[in-house]
């Protein structure tokens, strides 16, 4: 992403004003990444359109609540972002192998992913948390993060009952939250 | 378990997502009125927000932001006043309503005019509601009332061309899983609907998503909708 976190910062400020010009710069700087984080929860392209047009509207209406106090513009774009991709998924019925998508790739958990995690400080203790994690309950929680995979979907695809399910991710999430030091 | 752990296990789950959609709207508005719900998943927001940047980005399709800016404008006009026109969740059911309908029926085009109308969650909110289906992007093609209180619906024929063949249909759809209903052929410039709304609860008139669609003389021949694509636009009702 070219923009700074500083320069979006500024430019969500400029949208809380009603400048439409600066809103154009935000989604031009971030579009692309908000669209992939809907695309992989979703699973299809043309229902990550409707949430991302309607990510951007909130963004558009709530910019003057945004604080870059308590987190940064791409933090806080990104939770409304899964927020509503999160509700759409789980207030539609399960998708139906029709549904599927089309030429829609979506990789795997994302060792790969995780790697990327490593290119600054807060993403580097977290990796080192997430590895600790024992590896089938570590992959329950990446699912769940990027695929907003159900207790239910994560229970079939693990052969576990769903309160199996619920109490690996509860500890997963003690463990993590012990491990980062909070 | 201890409150504290119950309170951050639920946080973390809302924000990993694993949620279900009941639980998903529980948790919202529980956040609402427990602050130290809020800073759980606040916190827990902040932890995992270094996932979010590893996710690979996807392009979105050109024009996706000209809706926004759609979006945004509709949206303008419902803070000018407006009594509770839903306009993005109306945007959305209308595409929703063409890949049903196109899923539906084999004809390639689509054929909709759509309008949702919505009372605000107000107790005082007005019970009647405007639509306006534009056959272009200024001209109004139909102006649509609805009292909820009566349960009666107006159409107005405004700029719709009558073309020799040709008939207009109005149509109801109550919710995502129902194909649409038809409200009769728009026979005259100014139609009334009573009787085959009042089969509906008010609830269900106000969360549908009304439809026009251009028809073969005397309304559709598979009862669903199989004409041309219109857009609408909701303007908001004036008390």
């Amino acid at each position: 992403m070219p923009t700074t976190t500083a320069e979006l910062a500024e430019l969500i400020a400029r949208v809380a004003r009603g400048d439409r010009s600066a809103f154009k710069a935000v989604y031009a700087a971030t579009s692309s990444k908000l669209f992939g984080i809907a695309v992989r929860i979703l699973g299809r392209k043309e229902v990550a359109e409707e949430v991302l047009q309607e990510v951007y509207v909130k963004v558009w209406e709530r910019a003057g609540e945004f604080d870059p106090a308590r987190a940064s513009p791409i933090t806080w774009m990104a939770t409304i972002t899964r927020n509503r991709a999160l509700d759409e998924v789980r207030r539609r019925a399960p998708v139906s192998i029709e549904d599927t998508p089309e030429a829609l790739e979506i990789a795997d958990t994302g060792e790969d992913a995780l790697a990327q995690l490593a290119r600054n400080e807060d993403g580097r203790r977290l990796l080192e948390c997430i590895g600790k994690l024992e590896p089938q309950r570590r992959e329950v929680v990446l699912l769940a993060y990027y695929q907003g995979m159900s207790r239910e979907a994560l229970g079939q695809r693990f052969g576990r009952p769903v309160a199996t399910i619920k109490t690996w991710l509860h500890r997963s999430l003690a463990q993590l939250r012990q491990c980062l030091g909070e | 378990m201890s409150d504290v752990d119950d309170i951050n296990g639920l946080a973390g789950e809302f924000v990993l997502g694993t949620l279900e959609a009941a639980e998903r709207v529980a948790v919202a508005a529980r956040r609402r009125r427990e602050p130290a719900l809020d800073a759980a998943i606040l916190a827990w927001e902040r932890r995992l927000a270094p996932l979010a940047e590893t996710v690979p980005p996807v392009e979105p399709p050109a024009g996706l932001y000209e809706r926004i800016e759609v979006a945004l404008e509709s949206t303008a006009a419902r803070a000018l006043g407006a009594p509770s026109a839903d306009i993005i969740d109306l945007e959305r059911r209308v595409r929703r309503w063409r890949w049903t309908a196109a899923a539906a029926s084999l004809a390639a085009a689509l054929a909709l005019v759509v309008i949702g109308v919505r009372e605000a969650s107000r107790p005082e909110a007005v019970q009647s509601f405007v639509g306006v289906f534009n056959k272009d992007d200024v001209s109004p093609a139909f102006m649509l009332t609805v009292d909820l209180q009566s349960k009666v619906l107006t159409i107005r024929t405004v700029g719709a061309p009558q073309q020799p063949g040709k008939s207009y249909q109005l149509w109801i759809k109550t919710t995502p899983q129902t194909p649409p209903r038809s409200l009769g052929v728009i026979a005259s410039a100014s139609y009334t609907v009573g009787p085959e709304l009042a089969v509906y609860r008010t609830d269900e008139v106000r969360g549908a998503t009304f439809g026009v669609s251009e028809e073969p003389l005397g309304g559709s021949p598979t009862g669903q909708p199989t004409g041309p694509v219109l857009h609408a636009q909701l303007v908001p009702a004036r008390p």
